[in-house]
């Protein structure tokens, strides 16, 4: 600043001083008028203010010409003192400007209308700082409540899902209390887990490691999401940082993106109770269509006709007469074909003055299983904010605090996989006495799984406090502290009731594997803000520093032997108790960011961020690292050739670069330790060295390059951005393979591979009418993005030689080229790549396939009639997966296959996609079964359009008492020409995404 | 960290009330308060779950642990183990002593078949255990060499049971991979260029090892049941690698040492008490996993119905049986589904009795015997070496030898060698190996067999990312 030319400098100067002597001034002269118009005929005039069907509160009534503005209260009612000439200016955010004359009238009762289009002027949270949704230069999406408290949804990432370009989430299982895939712009790291997103919830860090060890959630395909303590109703927006000029000032945690979560606040006004009550039912979306008793034991005695195998032998209990021949049981139905039973109860109590504010709301959500039994998963949940101001404006305190109590209470297993691998004639579950059907042991009854259960508690507490004084009118020092713990213990019974009696095993066979761990950071974010009108535009500065740290404790234990079945959960009862895991970590982070915005004529835009930080994660030297990002925008439709174009509205061109790292690595690798190894050698518990320990590796990096284009025709009616990125990450610290002589295979390191994530992002937002009591709406967005990797060293003598391919996406597999059945022996044929006549290993797979979504995105229309308002939402994916064949067996063998497997191979000549049938003694065509599984044969298209969110309301028309009803469905429909369980779906085996319907009323006073 | 310098703010707006100046001067003070305090902020302690190398060796409790886990480590993984996939399995099936029935994904097929390729992943998984437990031996011989304050008795043991422990893994690498490298520290940079030496240097190498060690442990052992290694454990593989190096005379004193400490070791007459956990004839044994638990070896020979469901012995090595010896009714057992019969070794007869009544055994007496006597055949001591012979014979209910001149005994000592030691480790292979049997041997009663076999190959990862590894062993 000190270069800055003295003459321009001392024009520029001048302004701020004309301009504070004109605001100095304006009040004398403002109040002149009114002096003038005591001789005017002055009178109250009172109304109401609402957008139609709820008032509004906090809109500003201002009159024409004059300084005099009150404001609308809660209930929306309003008194303003003007004479019957004065013309009253209606404004409130994200509304159309109303002007009305007061002509004489008393009573001025205003309907507001909803402006879309004004949501440019939006403030947008980037974290630690607000920017005008027309005027910030990086990439972020947003959604607010109004979207999220539609969805019957308890976990906030399914509430996000198909609504935010470049944000791809995938729901892991149907069972309630699992997890969620998010991958924000593609895959980055080589590390499976370092593809996390940065989670902020009002300014708190929150962990997304998953919580448990993974040993003890066999019935969930992937660990807990944390993200379940966060209940979705009590969230204000949720937005998503996606380029360098957003994530750069997050530094070494921004490399995958960053959420931003904010909670609901109170709005000053009349003490408001609100409520709402849900009940709804989840069932499957589909089952696959399976064959029935009579296609199934012709398929059976097909087979053992094939194998040359008669008669029946007596282990075939299906076919040979032992089962029941003309029983039919469609299991999917018997074992998943339950309803899920949803409650949920949120309540808030809120209000406030001008001064302080505050909202106290608590929650009580109740879900069970579509398994046969007493399953569920409870939440509830208790949230607190309180803002206060001084009298001064000067200072301001803002704290709010979450506290949520989950328990979760399951089968051990999920029982998708048996649903549909038993045969449609196996015997009934229970005996008339309602003990299980063993069937004389000839039945593995798929109900023992039920005996053992897999519960789970989670405790957790998010709070924070946010200080602020305004030191001058242009610098501000504000102050953020944290802090949260997360308490969480898991069991899973396998209780010897799960075995058939007649093996007479007892509770010394019983088995429990019980797991506590408990996390607790703090963080304390001291920062300093500052603005000056330089010139024409406005510079504004942010200076701040992060301390953080994290502790967590990780203990899972085995325990067999127990005495008696009812003491199963006490460890003490146990006769052999093995601790599998006991750890604890501590996480310390530190930095210092920044930010220098100048906004010139609000036309030109420079951004500039950046964070120096350093973490406990990397050894003594390589614990720091400075990132940042430059971004720009040029807003060009406000440049004088555009003024006067009626078509264009608005126009933004920006352009972002910068960089970002990824830290995502597990605590102490850098250290050269011994850990317990837990294993027992003449008494002594062993010590052994823990890695290969390499003091030198630093972060990942992550450089993003963005440029986007947004423009809006028609007063914005029809609003479009486009996007493109290009985020290379380098630097990649993974195990880099060493040989066997130094002890260890691998080495964690630095190595110099290079991931590049590049795509395309459209949204489109269409205002299709707008009119006085009809409204619609309608949203698109939709991301076309390719992974590859680009470079990666020495790839073909590493351990990921089988795994990667250089140009393609990490995301391939490596599979054989199934070549269909082969018409004279009717099994299976795939291409022998390398011609040796043997099909094997690595030489032979060599077809890649590419399971990353190719393009994904979502469709949403919100359409409003009067008290009316319906939202829908399409997802569609495009994109490939394991087909249905994947959950069966060798046709033949026992255990039901898809209908489809009926077009199968008879006798010579056959030309049919389905091979022929055996027992299993067929050696060559078991063999090709097998190898089916690893070709592209069992990889089919999945692409989907699956209507995804519904939502219709109407609010009833009662004087002093706001209430809504609605009706709302998740997966309601789904498009697709996969045929296996659920496109969506990755996780083969498991239980997945439910649909449902739930109705319930909200209500206010 | 860059320090925040308070003077250069200065907050000269005397229109501010004198509270308000307070305010933000104690936030400031505050602020940089909290950044001179943190210039170590991102350094942590260690967690209590982890100690850092240099702390394991400055406590006698600590250091055990890290020794003890090695022994953990050979009896569960790589090549001692008496699981599945450690030698006694996987020679066994690969020379003459087992025939395999089990499922054809096992990777124990392309022993039996002596089909091994240099990308097969055994081949690499017992290299790669074996080195990842010289590492772990030599970072206590390089963490106890550091050690400020643990007693020099403790210092003396521990290193002493490293170099043991270093010199018997060599050992089995070179008889099987033929010239490898020997590894002597932890330094990966060095350790991941290193040279293959010869067999002959490497031999040396381990009798440098062997002879410090010898040197630092103690008569006696320092634990029940003979789990850790003594001094007599270190003479008795001395004398094994003399004997394989055709050191006749250094072998038989060896031997000796090990024989003529009457006080520590009696030979075990009863074939059924060899392999419990407290035989006199025990030199050194590996205790179990878990206590009250037995040995791998049961769960991996021992089944109760046909057809077997890993691997049974051969008609070549039960036809070798003489009559009358009785460990063909003590250490074998018939198992038979009314047609067939099989047998299975079952020297190790107790998996699961709730108390531990047997301990994998390294070395036994048995073996040191049959050393001296192989050792005096070669010098001419025929007399002292059929006396050796015949204590084994004896004890397994045989006469004494009929064998006369010096082929006859060594004839004789090769066959006592099969019955007694089978399904130990290899001894087979590497005895018919040594003494230039094996083609001979092998190639009658195993198709599969190639001259090229009597070396694994150097596993294929280990050339690629190694090439001072190069070149690859002959016919791979």
């Amino acid at each position: 600043m000190k270069t800055f030319s003295l003459n321009k400098g001392l024009t520029v100067l001048w302004y701020p001083i004309i301009f504070s002597f004109y605001l100095f001034c304006t009040p004398a002269l403002a109040r002149n008028p009114l002096r003038l118009s005591d001789y005017q005929q002055q009178s109250q005039v009172t109304g109401i203010v609402s957008d139609g069907t709820v008032p509004l509160a906090g809109v500003i009534i201002s009159i024409k010409g004059k300084q005099i503005a009150v404001s609308s209260d809660y209930d929306g009612k309003f008194t303003i003192t003007a004479s019957a000439q004065d013309i009253l200016v209606f404004s409130y955010l994200g509304f159309k400007t109303v002007t009305i004359p007061v002509a004489d009238r008393k009573t001025i009762n205003v309907h507001m209308q909803e402006d879309i289009a004004s949501l440019q002027e939006v403030k947008i949270n980037a974290g630690y700082y607000s920017v005008k949704e027309s005027e910030r230069t990086g990439s972020i999406a947003k959604i607010s409540s109004k979207d999220i408290d539609k969805q019957p949804v308890s976990n906030v990432l399914a509430a996000m899902q198909g609504r935010m370009a470049g944000v791809n989430i995938v729901q892991t299982t149907g069972t309630p209390g699992g997890g969620f895939d998010i991958q924000i712009r593609g895959q980055n790291s080589l590390r499976i887990n370092g593809n996390n997103p940065l989670y902020i919830i009002d300014g708190v860090p929150y962990s997304s490691d998953p919580i448990g060890t993974g040993i003890n959630s066999a019935v969930l395909p992937t660990q807990p999401s944390p993200l379940n303590s966060i209940n979705p109703d009590q969230i204000e927006s949720i937005e998503v940082l996606k380029d360098a000029d957003a994530t750069s000032i997050y530094g070494s945690r921004g490399a995958n993106g960053v959420v931003l979560i904010t909670t609901k606040k109170g709005k000053a006004g009349k003490t408001k109770f609100n409520a709402k009550l849900l009940t709804g039912a989840g069932r499957v979306t589909s089952f696959m269509d399976l064959m029935n008793t009579q296609q199934y034991l012709q398929m059976r005695r097909e087979a053992f006709a094939n194998d040359g195998i008669s008669p029946i032998p007596d282990y075939a209990y299906d076919v040979n007469g032992t089962w029941d021949q003309n029983r039919y049981t469609d299991w999917q139905k018997e074992l998943l074909g339950g309803t899920a039973n949803i409650t949920d109860i949120q309540t808030s109590l809120s209000g406030g003055s001008a001064q302080t504010q505050f909202l106290v709301s608590g929650n009580f959500n109740k879900q069970t299983t579509v398994f046969p039994g007493d399953f569920n998963y409870k939440k509830s949940n208790l949230h607190l904010n309180l803002n206060h101001e001084s009298d001064n404006k000067k200072f301001r305190i803002n704290l709010s605090a979450g506290y949520t109590i989950q328990n979760n209470n399951q089968p051990r297993l999920d029982l998708m996989r048996e649903a549909v691998n038993m045969s449609p004639n196996a015997p009934a579950l229970y005996n008339a006495d309602g003990t299980l059907n063993w069937e004389n042991n000839t039945f593995n009854n798929p109900l023992r799984n039920l005996e053992g259960k897999y519960q789970t508690k989670t405790n957790d507490l998010i709070a924070n406090i946010m200080l602020s004084y305004q030191l001058m009118d242009n610098l501000q020092l504000k102050t953020s502290f944290g802090y949260t713990t997360l308490g969480n213990t898991e069991t899973t019974a396998s209780p010897s009731t799960k075995y058939n009696p007649s093996y007479g095993l007892g509770p010394e066979f019983s088995t429990l594997i019980a797991s506590s761990a408990d996390r607790n950071s703090w963080i304390i974010e001291p920062q300093l803000n500052w603005n000056k009108v330089i010139g024409k535009g406005k510079l504004d500065i942010l200076a701040g520093a992060t301390f953080q740290s994290q502790q967590s404790n990780q203990l899972v234990q085995y325990a067999s032997g127990f005495s008696s079945n009812s003491l199963i959960y006490n460890l003490a009862s146990a006769s052999n108790i093995f601790t599998m895991v006991s750890e604890e970590s501590q996480y310390r982070y530190q930095a210092f960011f920044g930010r220098v915005n100048y906004n010139w004529q609000e036309k030109y835009i420079v951004n500039l961020t950046g964070r120096r930080d350093g973490s406990s994660r990397f050894g003594p030297g390589d614990q720091f690292a400075a990132f940042g990002a430059v971004g720009a925008a040029w807003l060009f439709s406000r440049e004088k050739f555009f003024e006067n174009n009626t078509v264009l509205s608005f126009g933004k061109l920006r352009a972002s670069y910068g960089i970002t790292g990824n830290d995502q690595i597990g605590d102490y690798q850098y250290l050269d330790t011994y850990a317990s190894s837990g294993i027992n050698y003449g008494g002594t518990i062993g010590l052994q060295p823990t890695r290969l320990f390499n003091p030198k590796f630093g972060w990942e990096t992550n450089r993003k390059f963005e440029v986007a284009l947004e423009t809006g025709f028609l007063n914005d009616c029809l609003f479009i951005t486009a996007g493109w990125y290009n985020n290379q990450s380098s630097n990649q610290l993974t195990g880099i393979p060493l040989p066997g002589t130094t002890g260890f295979s691998t080495l964690q390191a630095n190595l110099n591979a290079t991931v590049q994530n590049r795509g395309l992002e459209l949204t489109l937002r269409t205002l299709n009418f707008q009119r006085k009591n009809f409204n619609w709406s309608t949203n698109i967005n939709l991301t076309i993005a390719k992974n590859k990797l680009l470079k990666f060293p020495d790839l073909a003598g590493s351990t990921y030689t089988n795994q990667y391919v250089i140009g393609q996406a990490l995301s391939i597999q490596k599979v054989y080229h199934f070549t269909g059945v082969d018409p004279q022996t009717g099994i299976y044929t795939f291409e022998d790549v390398n011609g040796d006549g043997i099909l094997s290993g690595p030489d032979d797979k060599k077809t890649i396939k590419d399971f990353s979504p190719e393009y994904y995105g979502g469709l949403q229309n919100s359409l409003k009639y009067k008290n009316w308002q319906l939202d829908f939402l399409f997802q569609f994916v495009k994109q490939i997966n394991y087909n249905e064949t994947i959950y069966f067996g060798v046709p033949g063998s026992q255990g039901n296959q898809p209908l489809t497997i009926l077009n199968h191979w008879h006798q010579a000549g056959d030309i049919v996609p389905y091979p022929l049938y055996t027992d299993g003694s067929n050696s060559a065509a078991v063999d090709s079964y097998y190898k089916y599984f690893e070709s592209d044969g069992v990889i089919s298209d999945a692409s989907f359009v699956r209507l995804k969110n519904v939502s219709l309301s109407y609010d009833l028309p009662i004087k002093d008492l706001q209430c809504k009803l609605f009706f709302e469905g998740q997966n309601i429909l789904t498009f697709t020409k996969y045929k296996g369980a659920d496109p969506e779906f990755k996780s083969a085996g498991y239980l997945p995404p439910l649909r449902i319907f739930s109705a319930g009323v909200q209500f206010s006073f | 960290m860059k320090n925040f310098n308070i003077n250069n703010l200065h907050w000269q707006n005397s229109a501010n009330p004198i509270w308000r100046i307070t305010f933000s001067s104690i936030c400031l003070l505050l602020l940089a308060l909290i950044i001179n305090a943190c210039d170590n902020f991102v350094d942590v302690d260690l967690p209590n779950s982890q100690l850092t190398a240099t702390a394991v060796f400055e406590e006698k409790a600590t250091a055990n642990a890290a020794m003890t886990d090695i022994y953990s480590k050979i009896r569960d993984t790589g090549l001692l183990t008496g699981s599945a996939s450690g030698l006694s399995h996987f020679l066994g099936n690969y020379a003459d002593e087992l025939k395999f029935y089990g499922d054809p994904q096992n990777g124990t097929v392309a022993f039996f078949n002596n089909s091994l390729i240099a990308s097969n992943a055994d081949v690499k998984g017992l290299w790669d255990s074996s080195y990842n437990q010289i590492y772990a031996s030599n970072a206590v011989i390089e963490g106890v060499d550091q050690s400020v304050h643990l007693p020099a008795v403790d210092r003396d043991q521990l290193k002493g049971e490293a170099l043991f422990v270093r010199a018997l893994i060599h050992f089995y690498l070179t008889n099987l991979y033929g010239a490898v490298p020997y590894i002597t520290t932890t330094n990966y940079e060095q350790n991941r260029h290193a040279v293959k030496l010869p067999v002959g240097t490497i031999y040396n190498n381990i009798k440098t090892d062997l002879e410090l060690a010898i040197q630092l442990l103690p008569e006696n052992y320092i634990s029940a049941d003979r789990v850790r290694p003594n001094k007599y454990a270190a003479h008795a593989l001395l004398a094994r690698l003399d004997l394989y190096a055709d050191l006749w005379d250094e072998a038989s004193n060896e031997a000796s040492a090990v024989l003529n400490n009457t006080g520590l070791y009696v030979y075990e007459q009863d074939l059924d008490k060899i392999f419990l956990k407290e035989s006199t004839s025990t030199i050194w044994q590996l205790a179990p996993g878990f206590s009250g638990g037995n040995t791998l070896e049961s769960v991996t020979f021992n089944f109760t119905g046909g057809p077997p469901p890993l691997s049974a012995l051969t008609t070549e090595l039960m036809s070798a049986f003489p009559i009358n010896d009785q460990r063909k009714i003590h250490w074998t057992k018939a198992v038979t589904d009314g047609t067939t019969t099989w047998y299975h070794p079952f020297k190790y007869k107790y998996s699961d009795t709730g108390s531990s009544v047997e301990f994998s055994i390294i070395f036994r007496l048995a073996e040191i015997y049959l050393i001296r006597a192989e050792a005096r055949a070669h010098s001419g001591d025929l007399i002292g070496a059929k006396e050796d012979l015949n204590k084994v014979r004896n004890t397994a209910g045989l006469g004494d030898t009929s064998a006369i001149t010096q082929t006859e005994i060594l004839d004789a000592i090769l066959q006592e060698r099969q019955l007694e030691l089978f399904t130990e480790f290899g001894n087979r292979f590497f005895d018919l190996k040594r003494m230039g049997r094996i083609q001979s041997v092998l190639s009658g009663i195993k198709t599969g067999w190639d001259a090229h076999d009597i070396l694994f190959p150097i596993p294929e990862v280990e050339l690629n990312l190694n090439p001072n590894l190069l070149p690859q062993n002959p016919g791979y």
